[in-house]
């Protein structure tokens, strides 16, 4: 079906040399209304690394979400390659990309999405289920997440009985839980006050370091940008403006390499 | 595993409860049909059903009990003859003319039996002491049912055919299709009209009922005894009852009411199961990018068709019981079997099904590429 190359990355951001765990190779897109026809991306190429959180930012509209999407296998580009975990998502059929979904990746979204008759528990323990884990271990990794995120006090409660804060928390244990290699946010404290939106930033950048999990955040957000180890500025399709703060050594040493295709 | 079909349902149950209110409705009216058919219908074998002979013998071809025709006496020897009868009875049908103080000119159908104590026609309405009164010459039986078409109480005196009769009982339960029945002995019956004949049928026990079906072959064409021909009680009630029911298209009205039931109460159920699956389109969207296949989503909506065919089922299954169970009390005919009951519950499960396929075009906003706007 599809057979990322883990161990070698693994190995590899050991090393010095940093493998890229999210490449785009060329990648176009447009969408036609009407009789207009809006290129969004034109041939647009990066890369992203493994264990930092990257954010990209840019004004309103310039197709920040939409390359999110294109990235994660949400929906295909209309030219060009997206190699995720090396796998070129363009090659699966939909079937083949949910289960890559499954496996790889974790979604945190602007709005919470979680279901108003679950438990924040049972919200994280959902996805689990899919994956073929269950009893004994997926409760111990759902009670580990939930500590993670600082929500065990708080398993039981529904998302009525939440804060935006709270409920963005519980969004993202539930992407965590699955133990994802890859994690998108697109805007994920837009819709949070300065000290909720703090403490998911603190998380997601905590989850890149310590799961070596490639984080790729969409946000205007000037916190963000602070704390995000790579800074992406998108303009016109483009990307215009990129720079490093700090970050781990094998990112520091990445700095000017071709990161940028 | 976590049941979000179920925790949601529950939770949220108000949003659910039209789709549920509507199977439950539906349920009651493909029962209550149901249940008037079979009781109004059933009651045109109420002559075998309330009654506890194995065989009936009868004219060749006659299609319900009330169309017989006299057959020859002789057929009487040919029963006694096989050894697996151990008692026959003649039961006579006979066409008349009803007069009361006030009241004339009602076509009644006068059923003659054997009134001894061991008779097995009616043996389930008429008790000994009641078979015992109608051993008097002039006595009949009447339905409460009939009563006021009749203008008679029991006790009262009236006329068939021109002959003072008595009512000695009035009994429930003897509402038959096709006009009224008054019971009386055979020869009472046949001093009303004696030009209808001796016997119209024979009834008869086995030592073994099991055995009707084989003993009614056996004796079926012996042309030495003239025209008769054998069915098991059940055929013949049956072979009663569908004649009634084609016969008056009633039965083809009942499957077309029962289809139309179950394609309006699915489009109505599965609006409101639509709309539940869409208000929730994001939580689907985004289990779906988290890599929860679209037949897991789909799986779900038809897990909580399930549940809302299920309840609206028990639903409709309770008010419907108590519904006949005040109608039966009412004299309404109405009457149900473990059979017609399961194909109401059938039905009832496939209108749910039905309804969770149509709600799945919900699922058509579940778009996870929509989340990132
Ligand atoms: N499905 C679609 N059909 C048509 N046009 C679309 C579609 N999705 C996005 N667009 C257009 O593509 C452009 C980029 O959209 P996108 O959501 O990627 O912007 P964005 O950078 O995320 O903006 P914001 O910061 O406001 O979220 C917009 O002009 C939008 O109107
Ligand atoms: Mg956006």
């Amino acid at each position: 079906m599809f057979a990322p190359s883990l161990s070698g990355l693994a190995a590899s951001v050991a090393s010095d040399k940093v493998v890229p765990s999210l490449v785009a190779e060329g990648i176009s897109k447009s969408f036609v209304s009407g009789i207009v026809r809006t290129q969004i991306l034109e041939r647009f190429s990066f890369s992203i690394l493994p264990q930092e959180l990257t954010l990209i930012s840019g004004p309103s509209g310039c197709g920040k979400s939409t390359l999110l999407s294109i990235l994660s296998g949400l929906q295909p580009a209309d030219g060009g390659r997206v190699l995720a975990l090396g796998q070129d998502l363009g090659q699966l059929k939909s079937r083949n990309l949910e289960h890559f979904r499954l496996r790889y990746t974790g979604f945190v979204f602007q709005g919470f999405n979680l279901f108003s008759a679950l438990t924040a528990c049972e919200q994280v323990k959902l996805p689990l289920a899919y994956m073929g884990i269950k009893g004994a271990e997926a409760n111990r990794r759902v009670m580990a997440v939930l500590e993670e995120v600082g929500m065990s006090q708080h398993a039981h409660l529904r998302p009525t009985a939440l804060s935006g804060g709270e409920k963005q928390r519980v969004a993202i244990a539930r992407a965590l839980v699955k133990t994802p290699k890859l994690l998108f946010a697109d805007e994920p404290t837009s819709a949070l006050d300065a000290s909720s939106g703090q403490v998911v930033i603190d998380l997601l950048h905590r989850i890149a370091r310590d799961h070596g999990t490639t984080v790729l955040c969409v946000s205007h957000d000037p916190r963000l940008i602070q704390h995000a180890d790579r800074v992406l500025v998108m303009e016109d399709g483009a990307i215009n403006r990129e720079w490093r703060s700090g970050g781990h050594p094998a990112a520091r040493a990445m700095v000017g390499a071709d990161t940028l295709k | 595993m976590v049941a979000l079909a179920r925790k949601t349902l529950f939770r949220e149950w108000r949003r659910f409860l039209p789709a549920v209110l509507t199977v439950c409705f539906a349920g009651l009216l493909l029962i209550v049909q149901a249940a008037l058919v079979l009781g109004i219908f059933g009651s045109a074998a109420i002559y075998v059903t309330a009654s506890s002979g194995d065989l009936w013998v009868g004219y060749p071809g006659t299609q319900s009990v009330n169309l017989g025709r006299p057959i020859y006496r002789d057929v009487e020897m040919l029963l006694r003859m096989n050894p697996a009868v151990t008692r026959v009875e003649p039961f006579l049908w006979v066409d008349a003319d009803w007069h009361a103080t006030g009241v004339g000119g009602v076509a009644v159908s006068v059923v003659g039996i054997d009134p001894s104590v061991k008779g097995m026609v009616f043996d389930h309405m008429l008790s000994p002491t009641l078979r015992q009164d109608l051993q008097e010459p002039g006595s009949i039986v009447v339905g409460k049912a009939d009563l006021g078409q009749l203008g008679v109480q029991a006790g009262d005196h009236a006329w068939i055919n021109g002959h003072r009769v008595h009512i000695v009982a009035v009994i429930p339960g003897l509402r038959a299709l096709g006009g009224v029945n008054v019971i009386s002995s055979l020869d009472t019956a046949h001093n009303l009209d004696p030009h209808a004949g001796f016997v119209t049928y024979y009834v008869a026990k086995l030592a073994d009922y099991a055995q009707a079906p084989v003993v009614a072959e056996n004796l079926n064409g012996n042309p030495a005894f003239g025209p008769y021909q054998v069915w098991t009680a059940p055929a013949f009630a049956l072979r009663s009852q569908l004649f009634w029911m084609f016969d008056t298209g009633a039965g083809i009205a009942v499957v077309f009411l029962a289809v139309i039931v179950v394609l309006v109460g699915a489009v109505i159920a599965s609006q409101t199961l639509t709309a539940v699956v869409i208000s929730l389109a994001a939580e689907y969207a985004t289990l779906n990018a988290l890599g929860v296949g679209m037949p897991s989503l789909r799986w779900v909506v038809m897990e909580q068709a399930t549940w809302i065919g299920g309840l609206g089922l028990i639903g409709g299954g309770l008010l419907s019981a108590v519904l006949l169970v005040v109608a039966h009390g009412q004299n309404v005919p109405v009457a149900m079997t473990p059979q017609v009951g399961l194909i109401c519950g059938g039905l009832v499960l496939a209108l749910a099904l039905i309804s969770g396929l149509l709600a799945m075009r919900g699922l058509l906003r579940a778009d996870p590429a929509s989340l990132l706007r």
